[in-house]
């Protein structure tokens, strides 16, 4: 399952954007590593139709200069859910692009299905250390295995513009306070996710999130760290698959009756 | 030195040894075993009384080797005949048994002893997997999974979900959670380098409870140290648990016949059945991953052999007058410097009096003397 580019039209302006698969919109808003075809959202892919968007500054894009903060990135998302896909859709982000989600869900609920946010950034407890940037570190926090990441094409100039767009973004922030103190509005049904083995987000920052929503699960992805995606792609496919299937009826366990085969990578 | 109290609680009125697997329970007369469940519940009990630190309760399945299927159900009954003693569960089979199911029951336990859990996460013997049909190649990845599951559900604050290789729930949250925060101190196996490797990741104290020799304990003592130093943080005596087998009496002699007499009745009863499967889950399994453990198993049949007053010889058992056990303790002390020792008194079927007579042995001799060893 191959994500195809294209370029969106927007009232902000022009968005680059990735696309693949059939079924049910789902709006994906990237980590701060970019916009990235991983096994974990090929496999999503089969049964859902993923849009990316290129977050603006991020893979050489160019900025938008009316998008400039993380809410911004939000009003973005839903002018893309208006624009391209054209109803309603299920949002995803993951890490930086979990900042951004609830902020969709927030102010624009009718835009929004359901929502998954993984190892979301942006809700970090105080007094918490900010992530490594040490890069043999950082690799470790991100991956239980590394040797399972796509191979990288892009260069590292456009790999260190990645990360300076965290700096327009949200500055020097890692806890969007605002956004904490109105969690409790948002009253989409929720997915949250984090790797056992995340050394980037601390799990007090995901519960936080369950404890601030009125309507979310939490779920631990085992032997997987901050990119769940690449260490577990099966397990993040089916199990996200499931949530935006069945929505809150996933907590019961349907395996033998529906008779549905779980999404495998050989499949 | 801190003692902890263990005792199989074997079924003792089988006679034919060399049963193959499973020994058919048509051979478990009832009657005998209510008396024989008070006889070893008072002994746990009176554990408390003679100075043990620790009343310990283990699983095993399908045998008259011992008649704990779900040693959870055994120590709810001691806890409520004790107040101080720590209860340690060394522990439920953990690739066997439903994580949660151990998580919440271990929490019962700790809440309902007003904190004395010490909570033992086994892997088992070999013939468990062949009780319970789970394969035995899964049991380190099981282990593994089941062990950050149980210690999840037990510092989670909000309700989780846990999406696994083994294990799956998409909503957890037991009730109770357990007193001691954040979570009930833990033991696991240190009979192989893999285990060892476990049990550092924990943090837990490992029990080295089937020494062959001292080299070979120091062996897995000295992993764990310098696994532990790599992670960053300083092993005690505390972390280190040392298992020998116990007979105590006034003459030498004595203790060696009563040590001798239940010793053969174990291997060559209560062993058979258990040995017949393990054999063949040592054949054509992974169960031990390492080479160099899987070679130590026919060591250990050799064990069994092996003549007491070599093992005496090794230090490998307490044995003879309480002045003798005094000086093998001390002696193991200086050999391992651990700080806990589980002492194994009924040892096959070893009368209730000789059970008693060392019982009351360490309580006015022994225990007195190596208290602060």
């Amino acid at each position: 399952m191959s994500f195809e580019s294209n370029t969106a039209k927007l009232p902000s302006g022009a968005l680059p954007y990735r696309v693949a698969g059939d079924g049910p919109p789902v709006l994906y808003f990237h980590a701060a590593g970019g916009a990235r075809a991983t096994a974990g959202l090929e496999l999503l892919a089969r049964g859902r139709r993923i849009y990316m968007p290129v977050i603006p500054g991020f893979d050489d894009t160019p900025l938008l200069e009316p998008v400039a903060t993380m809410r911004d990135i939000a009003r973005l998302g839903a002018e893309f859910i208006d624009t391209v896909i054209g109803e309603p859709a299920d949002v995803m982000g993951q890490s930086f692009g979990g900042w951004a989600a609830p902020w969709l869900a927030l102010d624009r609920p009718d835009a929004v299905g359901l929502l998954v946010l993984e190892c979301p950034a942006g809700f970090r407890p105080e007094g918490y250390p900010p992530p490594s940037s040490d890069p043999e570190l950082r690799l470790k926090q991100m991956f239980a295995y590394p040797e399972r990441r796509p191979p990288e094409t892009r260069s590292e100039a456009t790999l260190a513009r990645n990360r300076e767009m965290l700096h327009r973004y949200h500055g020097a922030e890692t806890r969007d306070d605002a956004l904490i103190d109105r969690l409790g509005e948002i009253e989409t049904l929720t997915l949250i996710l984090l790797g056992t083995k995340d050394g980037r987000m601390p799990r007090e920052s995901v519960q936080l999130l369950k404890d601030r929503l009125t309507r979310a699960f939490l779920v631990y992805v085992y032997d997987a760290a901050h990119s769940i995606e690449t260490d577990q792609p099966e397990r993040f496919a089916n199990l996200v698959a499931d949530f935006l299937q069945r929505g809150e009826t996933f907590l019961v366990n349907q395996a033998a009756a529906t008779g549905a085969p779980a999404i495998s990578a050989t499949a | 030195m801190k003692f902890s109290y263990t005792h199989h609680m074997p079924y003792t009125h089988v006679e034919e040894g060399g049963q193959d697997w499973p020994i058919p329970n048509k051979q478990f007369d009832p009657e005998k075993g209510v008396a024989l469940y008070r006889e070893y519940i008072d002994n746990k009990v009176f554990a408390e009384e003679v100075g043990f630190d620790w009343i310990g309760c283990n699983e095993h399945h399908m045998s008259p080797y011992g008649l704990m299927p779900n040693p959870n159900l055994t120590a709810a009954a001691i806890i409520e005949r004790t107040s101080s003693a720590g209860i340690l569960q060394s522990g439920n089979i953990v690739p066997l048994t439903n994580p949660i199911r151990i998580a919440e029951e271990y929490a019962m336990l700790d809440v309902q002893s007003g904190g004395r859990l010490i909570a033992g996460f086994m892997r088992g013997i070999p013939h468990e997997y062949v009780a319970y049909n789970i394969a035995p190649d899964d049991s380190y990845p099981r282990m593994r999974e089941a062990c950050e599951l149980i210690l999840k559900c037990w510092t989670e604050p909000e309700p989780f979900g846990w999406e696994g290789e083994h294990y799956r729930y998409r909503a957890v949250s037991i009730w109770p959670r357990p007193v001691q925060q954040p979570h009930p101190r833990l033991l696991m196996s240190g009979s192989s380098p893999d285990s060892v490797r476990l049990a550092v990741a924990f943090r837990a104290t490992i029990g080295l409870l089937r020494i062959t020799d001292f080299e070979s304990a120091r062996e897995m003592k000295n992993l764990y140290t310098d696994l532990a130093r790599k992670d960053g943080w300083e092993p005690g005596p505390e972390h280190f648990m040392v298992g020998m087998p116990c007979s105590i009496a006034d003459t030498v002699e004595e203790a060696m016949a009563t040590l001798r007499s239940g010793t053969r009745f174990f291997l060559g009863v209560l062993g058979g059945g258990i040995r017949t499967a393990q054999r063949l889950v040592l054949q054509k399994t992974r169960y031990y991953r390492e080479e160099a453990h899987r070679e130590r198993f026919p060591g250990l049949a050799a064990r069994r052999e092996t003549p007491l007053e070599e093992l005496m010889e090794k230090g490998l058992v307490l044995c003879g007058t309480p002045d003798m056990a005094i000086a093998q303790i001390k002696r193991a002390k200086a050999e391992l410097g651990h700080g806990l020792m589980n002492l194994n008194i009924k040892i096959g079927n070893t009368p209730q009096s000789a059970v008693l007579r060392t019982m009351q042995a360490l309580r006015d001799h022994v225990f007195p003397a190596v208290r602060d060893v």
